[in-house]
Parts: C-alpha cells; sequence; structure tokens
C-alpha cells in the first residue's frame, strides 16, 4: 500500500500531538514521596570513618558470603579504588584530597535504599521491591538476570555473580533486612568501632545530621547527601570535604528515577488505546473522500451512459424511421415505377394492338401481369 | 559476501562512513594520548583592559607579562623610560602616555607602540612579541597562563625595615589630604596605614591601592638604586611573586612602633565623652593589654583594619553607618572575623596544641556566661565615666595584673599515671591509658600561653577536654557514667562506651597530627585476646 507523502507526514504530526498532550499532564504532578513514615536509614559520618575495614568483615559474616582474596585486615587494598562485587555488599574506599599533603579520607560505599529505587523501577519482574521499613530487597527466583537494575542503578551498586552461570543472581546490601525484623541493628553499624554508622528513623537521621552540621561547621560540609538525590535515599552522608572528591556524585539531581521514565511509560496506554482509533479515525476519513469520488464518479457514469443509451436509442429510432420513410418512398417509387412502367407496356401493348387491330382484328384486353 | 564497488552509489557512501569512522577513532585517540600543557603561572600578568572605561571591548584583554619586558628592556641597557613617561611626580604608569583622553588615542598609542617595537625588536633577530591581532587579544580559554600574583602585605617586620631605612623619616611615606588646599601634608600622630584611604579602586582624585603602592614604593626604591643605595624590587615578580616574597628578609625582634599608642587601655563603649547617665545600663568594661596585643599579629591592620582609632569610633553601640552598621557588640563578639576579639581567641583554638580537645568542643554562640567574665571585669562605665584618663589607664592596669591565670592543672601526684580502661574486655584486653603522661603534656602545651591561662580559669578546665559535660573536679566522671553499652537510637548523637572511647582518643590524635598510634591499628593500644 503506497500512501502519499503529505498523507504520511499529516498521521504522524496527529499522532505526536496526541501524545504531546497526553504527557503534559502527566509530568505536571506535585506529588512527591518522602518515604514510608517511620521507614530506617543510616547516617555514615565519614569525618570519623577510619578505613578498619570493620564494616565489611561484619557484612561478610553476617550474610555468609565467601571469604574474600585478602583478610579483611589487610590495609594496602584500599591502595585502589574499588566498587561492590559479587562477594562485597559494601567496601570502603581511601581518598586523598587534593592540596592536602598525607590526607586521607575513607567513606563506605554500599546500596543507599533509595526512597524511590531505580532498580525497582526498571525491573519488569518485580524482583526488587521497597519495604515500608526501609530496605530495598531483592527477590532471587524471579530474576530473570537480564541486569537492567545495574544499568538502572545511578550509584553503580548492584553486581552480578557472573561466576555462577547456572543459578545467577544480583547481589547489593539488604540493610540486613532479616536481622531489621529480628530488632537488631545492620551488621555494619553494629560492628563499626567509631560509631560512623549510625541506624534509626531516616528523619531523626536528617535532624541529627543538621545538628552535627550546625554545631561544628568549620568540620562538615553543609550538606547531607541522600537528603534528596535521586530522590532521597535511606542511606545518608555527611562529610568534611567535597563529596566529589570521594567519587560521590553530584550531578545526579533530585528527580526520582521512576519520574525520569514516568512520562515516557504513562504515554503508552495512552498511545495505544488512542492512536488506533485516531488513526483509524483518519483513514477513515481520507477513504471515505475517496469513497464519496468513487460514488460520484460511478454516479456520473451512469448517467452518462443512461444519456448515451437515450441518445442512442433515439437515434436509433430516427434511423429507423428515416429507414422506413426511405423504405416507404423506395416502395412508392418502385410501385410508382412499376406502374408507370406497366402503364407504358399497357400503352405500348395497347399501341401495338391498335398497330395490330389496324392490321388485325382488335385482340382482346388482358390483364397485364405484373412482373 | 556480496560487495558493492565503490563506484555504485551506496558502495560510495559506505567507503565514506568506513574512512571517517578511521578519522575520527583516530583522532580522538590522538588527542587523548596528548597530555594537557600545565599552565604557565606568572606573577607579572597585566590584563591590558583600559578602554573597558570607554565601553565594550571589541577584542578580548591583552594579557601582558610585565616582567618579560623590563627583563627584554633591561637586556638592551635601557629602563623604565622606555615605556613610562617621567612626569613631575615620577613615572606615570600608564604605557607612554599620563592620561586617556580617548578609546582612538589610546588605542593607537598601544598598537603603534607595540608593534613598533615588536617589529624592530623582530628585525634585529631577537626573540620578538607578537604583532598580529590574535596573538595579543587571545582568547581566555586558549591562554596557558595562570596567575600566581600574591599582594603583598606591609607587615611589622617590612615596615621596621623601612622605617629604619629612612631614619625614621615617617614623612617620606605617611600623609594626609587637605581637601580645600587640595594638597597632601603631613600630620605627625596621625599616621596610618596606606589602605586606610587608598582602596582597591580609584575615587576621583583619591588613586586606588595598586596606583598609590606603586607610585610610592617603586618611585622611592628606584631613587635609592640610582644612588647606589640598597632598595627594594622595582619588578613585579620582587614583590608579588610567591617565591620572591619568602625571600625577602625578615626581621625577628622587630621593636615597637612609635605611634605614642597605650599599654594598657580600657575599651570605650562611646565616642564622645558621655555623661554617666547616658552610659546607665552598659557592660562592664573590658582592660586591655594593648601592648601585649601588638607581639600577637604581624601587623597593627589585623584589629585596626579600617583607621588607627578606637573600635567605637565606627563601631558604635547603636550601629552606624561608618561601622557599616556593625554595632560595638558584634565587631567584639563575631565568629569569623581576625579583628574580633572573640574571633581572634576561638582561632587560636585550631593550633595543633590546643585542637585536641578544642576541635571536638563545638563553638557555642553565645557562650556560656562564665566566659564573658574573662574579658569583662571591673567597674561599668557609668562609674568609670567621672574619672580621668590617667585614672582610667591606672585602673586598666591593675584589672589587667589581677586577672586570674592558670598555667596547668592539678599537681602531679594528684593525676593517676595510668588508667585500665577495661569494661569491655571481649576481642580484646584492656588498655593501659598513660594517663598522667597525656595530661602533663597538654599541660605543658598550654604552660607559655597566656590565652589558655585566662581562658583555663580552673586547673580541672583542661581535664575536661576528654573528661566533658561534667563540673570540673579533681576527681572527673569515668566515660561509662554517661556511656552505656547498648545502643540507644534516641540518643543517636551519644555514641556507645566503644565508640565514645575510639571518637575522643583517635580525633585527638588526627587533629594534633599524632601518627601513632594508627587508628587502625588496634594492637597498638590493646593486645588481641588470643581466648576470646
Amino acid at each position: 500500500m503506497s500512501i502519499s507523502r503529505r498523507k504520511f507526514l499529516g498521521w504522524m504530526s496527529a499522532a505526536g500531538t496526541a501524545t504531546l498532550i497526553g504527557r503534559r499532564s502527566q509530568a505536571a504532578t506535585t506529588h512527591h514521596f518522602e518515604g514510608y513514615p517511620g521507614s530506617m536509614g543510616v547516617l555514615h559520618d565519614i569525618t570519623r570513618c577510619i578505613g578498619c575495614r570493620r564494616c565489611e568483615a561484619a557484612c561478610n559474616k553476617v550474610n555468609e558470603l565467601p571469604p574474600p582474596e585478602k583478610p579483611f585486615d589487610d590495609l594496602s587494598v584500599l591502595d585502589k579504588q574499588r566498587r561492590t562485587h559479587a562477594g562485597a555488599y559494601t567496601v570502603v574506599n581511601r581518598h586523598e584530597i587534593d592540596g592536602v599533603a598525607g590526607s586521607a579520607v575513607f567513606n563506605k560505599k554500599q546500596c543507599n535504599h533509595c526512597l524511590e529505587p531505580a532498580c525497582a523501577s526498571v525491573c519488569f519482574v518485580r524482583a526488587f521491591s521497597k519495604t515500608p521499613k526501609g530496605p530495598v530487597i531483592y527477590n532471587e527466583s524471579v530474576c530473570v538476570g537480564c541486569r537492567y537494575c545495574m544499568i538502572a542503578c545511578p550509584f553503580e551498586i548492584p553486581a552480578y555473580t557472573y561466576d555462577d552461570p547456572l543459578t545467577p543472581r544480583v547481589t547489593k546490601c539488604t540493610m540486613c533486612y532479616p536481622r531489621l525484623q529480628k530488632g537488631l541493628l545492620p551488621g555494619c553499624v553494629d560492628s563499626c568501632p567509631t560509631e560512623a554508622l549510625v541506624f534509626g528513623q531516616r528523619d531523626h537521621l536528617i535532624k541529627l545530621a543538621r545538628q552535627r552540621i550546625e554545631k561544628y561547621p568549620d568540620k562538615y560540609i553543609d550538606h547531607i547527601y541522600g537528603e534528596r538525590e535521586m530522590g532521597g535515599t535511606s542511606w545518608l552522608y555527611i562529610s568534611g570535604v567535597p563529596f566529589e572528591s570521594l567519587g560521590m556524585r553530584m550531578d545526579l539531581g533530585v528527580t526520582p528515577a521512576p519520574d525520569l521514565t514516568a512520562g515516557a511509560l504513562g504515554a503508552v496506554p495512552m498511545v495505544v488505546g488512542l492512536w488506533p482509533v485516531l488513526l483509524t479515525g483518519i483513514y477513515a476519513v481520507s477513504q471515505r473522500k475517496e469513497k464519496i469520488a468513487a460514488e460520484e464518479q460511478a454516479a456520473a457514469v451512469s448517467q452518462a451512459v443512461t444519456q448515451a443509451e437515450a441518445e442512442a436509442s433515439a437515434k436509433l429510432a430516427a434511423a429507423k424511421q428515416k429507414a422506413e420513410t426511405e423504405k416507404q418512398a423506395a416502395i412508392e417509387k418502385e410501385v410508382k415505377k412499376a406502374l408507370a412502367e406497366a402503364v407504358k407496356a399497357q400503352e405500348e401493348a395497347a399501341k401495338a394492338r391498335q398497330v395490330e387491330a389496324e392490321a388485325e382484328p382488335k385482340a382482346p384486353a388482358t390483364d397485364p401481369e405484373p412482373n | 559476501m556480496m560487495h558493492k564497488g565503490s563506484k555504485t552509489r551506496s558502495g560510495r557512501v559506505s567507503t565514506a562512513a568506513v574512512l571517517a569512522l578511521i578519522f575520527f577513532a583516530f583522532g580522538s585517540l590522538v588527542r587523548a594520548s596528548a597530555p594537557p600543557q600545565e599552565p604557565e603561572q606568572r606573577a607579572d600578568i597585566i590584563m591590558i583592559d583600559d578602554l573597558k572605561a570607554f565601553g565594550d571591548l571589541e577584542r578580548p584583554a591583552v594579557p601582558f607579562l610585565h616582567s618579560k619586558h623590563t627583563e627584554a628592556v633591561e637586556k638592551q641597557n635601557q629602563d623604565c623610560k622606555t615605556c613610562h613617561i617621567e612626569t613631575e611626580k615620577g613615572l606615570s604608569y600608564k604605557f607612554k602616555r599620563t592620561a586617556d583622553a580617548d578609546k582612538a588615542t589610546a588605542m593607537q598609542i598601544y598598537h603603534d607602540e607595540c608593534i613598533a617595537c615588536h617589529k624592530s625588536t623582530a628585525e634585529s633577530g631577537r626573540e620578538a612579541g607578537p604583532v598580529a591581532c590574535g596573538d595579543c587579544h587571545r582568547q581566555n580559554d586558549k591562554m596557558n597562563l595562570v596567575s600566581n600574583w600574591q599582594a603583598i602585605d606591609l607587615d611589622s617586620s617590612l615596615h621596621y625595615r623601612h622605617v629604619k631605612a629612612n631614619d625614621k623619616k615617617c614623612e617620606l611615606c605617611h600623609h594626609e589630604y587637605d581637601k580645600d588646599a587640595k594638597k597632601l601634608f603631613y600630620a605627625k600622630g596621625k599616621e596610618g596605614a596606606c589602605v586606610y584611604c587608598h582602596q582597591a579602586q580609584s575615587v576621583e582624585n583619591r588613586i586606588s591601592n595598586r596606583l598609590a603602592s606603586h607610585q610610592a614604593c617603586i618611585t622611592c626604591h628606584r631613587q635609592r638604586l640610582a644612588q647606589n643605595r640598597s632598595a627594594g624590587p622595582v619588578n613585579c615578580l620582587g614583590c608579588h611573586d610567591p617565591v620572591e616574597q619568602q625571600m625577602i628578609e625578615k626581621v625577628t625582634d622587630v621593636p615597637r612602633l612609635e605611634r605614642n599608642q597605650p599599654d594598657v587601655v580600657l575599651v570605650k563603649s562611646a565616642h564622645q565623652p558621655s555623661t554617666p547617665n547616658d552610659l546607665m545600663g552598659r557592660m562592664q568594661s573590658v582592660p586591655f593589654d594593648h601592648k601585649a596585643h601588638e607581639r600577637y599579629n604581624n601587623s597593627c591592620k589585623v584589629c585596626h583594619h579600617a583607621a588607627l582609632d578606637a573600635c567605637v569610633s565606627c563601631h558604635s553601640l547603636e550601629g552606624q553607618k561608618e561601622g557599616n552598621f556593625i554595632k560595638l557588640e558584634r565587631a567584639m563578639h563575631i565568629l569569623d572575623k581576625n579583628a574580633s576579639c572573640v574571633g581572634c581567641h576561638s582561632r587560636q583554638q585550631a593550633a595543633a596544641e590546643c585542637a585536641g580537645c578544642h576541635k571536638s568542643i563545638p563553638q557555642q554562640v553565645p557562650m556560656p556566661e562564665d566566659t564573658c567574665r574573662v574579658c569583662h571585669r571591673g567597674l561599668v562605665p557609668r562609674d568609670l565615666a567621672p574619672l580621668d584618663a590617667d585614672m582610667r589607664t591606672m585602673i586598666a592596669g591593675e584589672l589587667l595584673q589581677s586577672r586570674p591565670r592558670v598555667s596547668g592543672t592539678y599537681a602531679e601526684e594528684d593525676i593517676p599515671e595510668k588508667v585500665a580502661i577495661k569494661t569491655l574486655v571481649d576481642q580484646f584486653d584492656a588498655v593501659s591509658l598513660p594517663h598522667r603522661k597525656i595530661v602533663l603534656k597538654l599541660a605543658q602545651n598550654i604552660k607559655e600561653n597566656p590565652l589558655a591561662g585566662y581562658f583555663h580559669r580552673d586547673p580541672g578546665t583542661l581535664c575536661q577536654g576528654c573528661h566533658h559535660r561534667s563540673p570540673e573536679s579533681l576527681k572527673p566522671p569515668a566515660c561509662n557514667s554517661c556511656h552505656g553499652t547498648v545502643r540507644e537510637i534516641k540518643e543517636a548523637d551519644k555514641p556507645i562506651l566503644t565508640a565514645a572511647y575510639h571518637q575522643q582518643c583517635m580525633s585527638c590524635h588526627q587533629a594534633m597530627g599524632i601518627q601513632k598510634p594508627d587508628s587502625r591499628d588496634c594492637t597498638a593500644c590493646h593486645k588481641k585476646r588470643i581466648n576470646g
């Protein structure tokens, strides 16, 4: 089926306008989620972290993870920046701050348990869920191993057990959800010797962080990381050095990850519902025009045909009439001619008879036989 | 694979695409491998943007390297007069002109003179500057220059060297301005810092600090050099290059400046003489040891930031325009300015000997009331008003002498020598804390420090560095009096006992720059328990 360029452009713009109208109403929402009431979180005070890695050891023990290559009291692993991987839900990294000789700042990195997680938003089998208590937990029984969550996470946290090809799973910090159910603290929080990690209700932790920043304005940067980043996270950080120097992204914005795609995704049902109707309508309208044109054409044709027939029959009748007339005329002419000839013959015969009669006795008059 | 040759249209397109891809790939590789050039750091960059006075600049300002040119000029055995016109006031610090009449003339002078000299220099075979438009008027992001220009402060050491060199002839530099006669004159006893009048920008005929310092300093230095006497620098780098600044000789024991300043003074709360009634209900007077404070700073300008007068001449009690509407109380107590008493004192707490304790003590604003008594002591202004100046000075002296000063802490035998911290024996053995050694070291740190001596009003104050949130006492409480072993979420700001110990010890070590014991070396403080 070939359609004209004009028609194609017309359909596309109609479809696009319809979609746009829908999307604008979706994004103009004033609702934002501030977390389930009473949900828990952890405050990480980076100025208190000494990089001893006891949190990593505790996490490994509590979650029954495989033993690491280098033991946890080996601090030479801090020479390189590490990220979470299959056997490590959390890592501690060391950062040297530019311009300050011999400075070393440590910070702990793990799942931030966002209020509106990107991993949960992107997972189409709902393997991740944000619990009202705070942690974002993972259900490995439904996971298909697509690893969209690894791509979606703005903090690049989820890791994957590539070494286990038959039963792979995504791995990340669970905020020790089973332990929380039992009223215990997360493993890392319990083991930190300097209380660089504090567990509590997220709102209380934010207040606590603000108090600390206010009490020691020279010690802290005036920002709680995670208060609003990506719509808010349950793991909050306060630091004495700029967050960028710790490898913590400051360009994430405050929009929660699901909101970034809500507009486009929300348009899908409307598109699926509206476009067929709209496009069919346009098609129908454009076809109708042709249909009417066809009808008109047919009517015109039939009318023309009828007219032509009428004319033809009239002509025929006229021709017939004429033929008839001519025939009659011809017949009459023939008759006349024949009569004339007969008369002439008769006259000649009479003449001949007369002659004969003069010569002979008169011949009986005979009826001329018409030839 | 069906391969259409490049003769066909689609074949040509695919060839072009492949070629483009290869070019881009190589191009990006090359760009990535070339290391970024380190920008050159120079202290003599002058941005020529004088034409800004006549409207927006059409081309970018020209970065001019002054020292480079002085060196080049010196090599030709020429001097400043090559570019700077000599007037009766000294050299004009504009380029080949004394004033900017209009845009066209100024621009012409720059173009003609600069380019002509560059051309002639190039013709004689020497390295010369640019002659093309874009080589001087360079875009900002293409310049590989970073200014490391540093302002130079005439601190007390440098000032003293000038005093000595000029035989204490203050009139050579210090002047006042008579607005009616429109003349500069010397007013003895009213000498002040240049910056009190000469600000960042020129205002009418009061020239900017930059112009004034160059005119005053360089003219004198040049004169002395012409007379073959030792003098200060005459080029940019000599004063403004960080490395050269370090090399300026520092006099360690600067004799006291002679400007008839008081030794001790009662800080005034009113500028004009006031009747006792006016001074009703004012805060107790502060006796101030001016002589001692002269030694604590390397320049009068730290406190006398706008004039060599009493603070209250601008910062009145209620606040007035001269003082930027900063009230007297604010000027004395504001935390983040060095000119403020409290501000400077709190800066001292950041010193390594003090920071161990003071880093963990939050700055309280307002301060606890008993801290006020350290400064505010003695009579109220209302009672002092009727007294004459000599009497007031005497009272100030006496009040200063009578201040309690604690130069350390309790007697050595009263301080426990070793404290065994055995409340948490679990993975590790008990800690044997060398308690007396630490306390005596801290006491030693503050022994010579008068500020510490006045503010540590009690021998037990020093103990409160660790035994905090408790009254001063010879037998202060142990940590486990308040810090428990079970985490109480509601008391999230009161760490549990383990964390309290660790935070206290580790933060003090870090603040004081103590490398050993390392915070992560657990066994440095407590042995590991083998059978736990």
